[in-house]
């Protein structure tokens, strides 16, 4: 019987400390999770309970799969006291995909703040495997200091890929620091991308996604290209307890990505 | 096909039905009408409140359990097989729960495997409400107070007898096996049932004789921004979610897991239990690290209406409500959604 409650279990390979409060958990769980990129799973912290993670590694990467988790409450508090071999409960894939067919042939202006460079590797993961089918990637990122900076050597090799654009910032540098210091939309004062023909992609926090919809609209990107993570409380991640409700979404089926056009008439989209 | 079960006959098959299934009946306790499980004829035939209005509890917690173990870990569980229950006398009020909850838990993405076998092992027969009472206002909701679709068996009371009439397949098996009790019925007795069915809807429309805005959805979204409106309108809510728990539609769930034991060997073994939720509890929409979109309860009370009135009417084609009036009837602060949606 297909019961969507039922948890499989999935086995903590290794634990990367990105940051001093975010972690990458690479697990392998004991049957596939056949997720694409911008889609989530509801991790269980065994008699902890669970909460909604995005896999943070390539959808073509089958055999283990991995999440950059920020400790915020009770589950990931629970969550860091994990190790290596330890056990964990994994269900899904939930929620819609990056609808990928529709950034063919377009060039893609990917924002993120903090922790929400975690959904957006994903998706950057799932550009790069097939980039010739794409125009130019851009990745703006922004942290709170230099320490805060998740996959600081992934980011240093991904400036290598022909195609890829890629500019850094931080909100105060108090240590060695040689990019732009300021919040992420000082990267955003020159968009270099035909905005009418491209498309946004944003993740991180509300406070952050809303001041670069803002900035976005200003330049010029269409609401429907826009395409912004929105994270709400969130129960059964399957679409029926009614927690993650969003104006007239359930964000676990109708999201968690969702154009700016979709959610424009919500009073309060970001919290 | 319709059918005639004399008054001298009903005790003995609804005896015969206790026999064959878990039978729930409505039964009229200190002026309330509350389902009650017969055993071997633990109260009189003359007991049934079959010809009142819908029950206290709504039939909801029969297929969607209050609290339920939906799964253990690492080992699965299997949803139990009970014995088939049927539930005699509900109405048509308590079938707009069903289809809110067949909506959410059984024609999205994924079904829920415990809903959908209660379901199929429960048997519905209904019962008229020949005479509503002021609470009612399933006719403002699109329902009737009398059921002809949706159940097994619908049956009408009167004073000789319980004209009733096979809706489905199963309903039609039923009726076979009672053969020797029930007497096949005419036109005439459609024509009787058709008179008292048409007396109860009179008996709606005066009572309930304002009608709502046709438009009732746009009007909700369009008052939406009028914060003192529904201040105003939610002012006694002590918040005691006593409205959401008895409602026959609200859907809402929690899963909540409980670790088998605090240490040792059995550390990571838990059970996951669902649990009847309500979206009026502050931290109902709360996030990590604790920012919360509705932390204000005039916010809560109207998602509220938002989700019964305005989005699943929108996105379903019917309104998450059925007029079945228990919300303000346990309302402390009496607070009569009649009232509010009226104003729109
Ligand atoms: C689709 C999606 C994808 C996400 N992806 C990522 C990701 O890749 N990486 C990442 O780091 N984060 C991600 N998040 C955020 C992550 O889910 C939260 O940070 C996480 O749920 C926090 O859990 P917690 O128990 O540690 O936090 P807490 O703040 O302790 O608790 C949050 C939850 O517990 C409940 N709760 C807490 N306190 C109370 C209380 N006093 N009373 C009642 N209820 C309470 C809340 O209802 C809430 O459900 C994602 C969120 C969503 C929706
Ligand atoms: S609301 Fe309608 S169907 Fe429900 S008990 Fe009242 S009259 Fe009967
Ligand atoms: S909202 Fe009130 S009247 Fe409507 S179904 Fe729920 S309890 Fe009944
Ligand atoms: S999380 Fe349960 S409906 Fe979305």
């Amino acid at each position: 019987m297909n019961n969507p409650y039922q948890p499989i279990p999935a086995k903590i390979l290794e634990v990367i400390e990105e940051t001093p409060n975010i972690r990458t958990f690479v697990l392998k769980p004991e049957e596939d999770i056949p997720f694409l990129a911008g889609q989530f799973v509801e991790l269980t912290i065994p008699g902890f309970g669970e909460a909604p993670f995005t896999p943070s590694s390539s959808q073509f990467e089958r055999e283990k799969l991995e999440m950059t988790i920020m400790r915020v409450g009770r589950a990931t508090g629970a969550l860091f006291t994990n190790k290596a071999g330890d056990v964990l409960g994994i269900r899904g894939p939930y929620g819609k995909p990056y609808p990928l067919d529709k950034f063919v042939g377009r060039d893609i202006y990917i924002v993120g703040g903090g922790v929400g460079l975690a959904p957006l590797r994903a998706l950057f993961l799932a550009l790069v495997h097939e980039i010739k089918k794409y125009g130019r990637i851009y990745l703006r990122y922004g942290a709170r200091t230099p320490n805060d900076v998740v996959y600081k050597k992934q980011l240093k090799e991904w400036e290598k890929i022909k195609g890829v654009d890629i500019d850094l910032s931080v909100d105060s540098a108090d240590g060695p620091w040689e990019r732009k210091v300021g919040v992420v939309t000082c990267l955003m004062d020159e968009i270099p991308c035909d905005v009418k023909r491209s498309v946004a992609v944003v993740c991180g926090p509300p406070i952050m996604m809303k001041f670069v919809t803002r900035r976005l609209l200003e330049a010029g990107f269409p609401g429907e290209s826009i395409y912004l993570s929105m994270e709400t409380n969130m129960s059964c991640g399957l679409g029926q307890c009614g927690h993650c409700r969003l104006g007239p979404y359930f964000t676990c089926k109708d999201g968690p990505v969702l154009t700016w056009e979709q959610i424009k008439d919500i009073e309060e989209p970001f919290l | 096909m319709i059918y005639f079960l004399p008054n001298e006959r009903r005790e003995k098959w609804v005896a015969r039905l206790a026999g064959e299934f878990n039978l729930f009946l409505p039964v009229q306790i200190e002026g309330k009408i509350h389902w009650q499980k017969y055993d071997k004829g633990n109260f009189a035939i003359d007991q049934l409140a079959l010809s009142e209005i819908r029950a206290a509890e709504p039939i909801k917690a029969f297929l969607y359990r209050p609290r339920e173990v939906v799964a253990t870990f690492p080992k699965p569980i299997d949803p139990a097989q009970e014995m088939s229950a049927l539930l005699f006398g509900v109405k048509g009020c308590d079938l707009r729960g069903l289809d809110v909850h067949r909506k959410m838990f059984l024609e999205g993405e994924f079904r829920d495997p415990f809903y959908t076998r209660r379901l199929e092992n429960t048997i519905l027969v209904a019962a008229d409400c020949p005479m509503p009472r002021e609470s009612c206002f399933c006719n403002l909701v699109g329902l009737n107070p009398f059921v002809n679709r949706g159940v097994d068996l619908s049956i009408t009371t009167f004073d000789d007898g319980w004209v009733i009439e096979a809706v489905s397949d199963r309903g039609e098996k039923l009726a076979n096996s009672a053969k020797d009790l029930f007497v096949p019925a005419g036109e005439h007795h459609r024509a009787r049932r058709e008179e008292q069915r048409q007396k109860a809807l009179g008996i709606l429309e005066a009572q309930n004789s304002k009608k709502w805005n046709p438009e009732l959805s746009r009007a909700i979204a369009e008052k939406t921004s009028d914060r003192s409106f529904w201040k105003k309108a939610g002012e006694d809510c002590v918040e005691c979610f006593g409205c959401l728990m008895t409602c026959p539609t609200c859907f809402c769930f929690l899963l909540y897991d409980q670790a088998k034991a605090k240490t040792g060997a059995d550390v990571n073994q838990f059970e996951r239990t669902k649990v009847w939720d309500a979206c009026y509890m502050a931290m109902y929409a709360r996030v990590g690290g604790g920012a919360n979109p509705r932390p204000e309860f005039v916010q809560r009370f109207i998602n509220r209406f938002h989700c019964k009135f305005m989005h699943f009417m929108n996105q379903h084609g019917f309104y998450a409500c059925s007029g079945c009036g228990r919300c303000f009837t346990a309302c402390m602060g009496k607070i009569d959604i009649r009232n509010i949606l009226g104003q729109l």
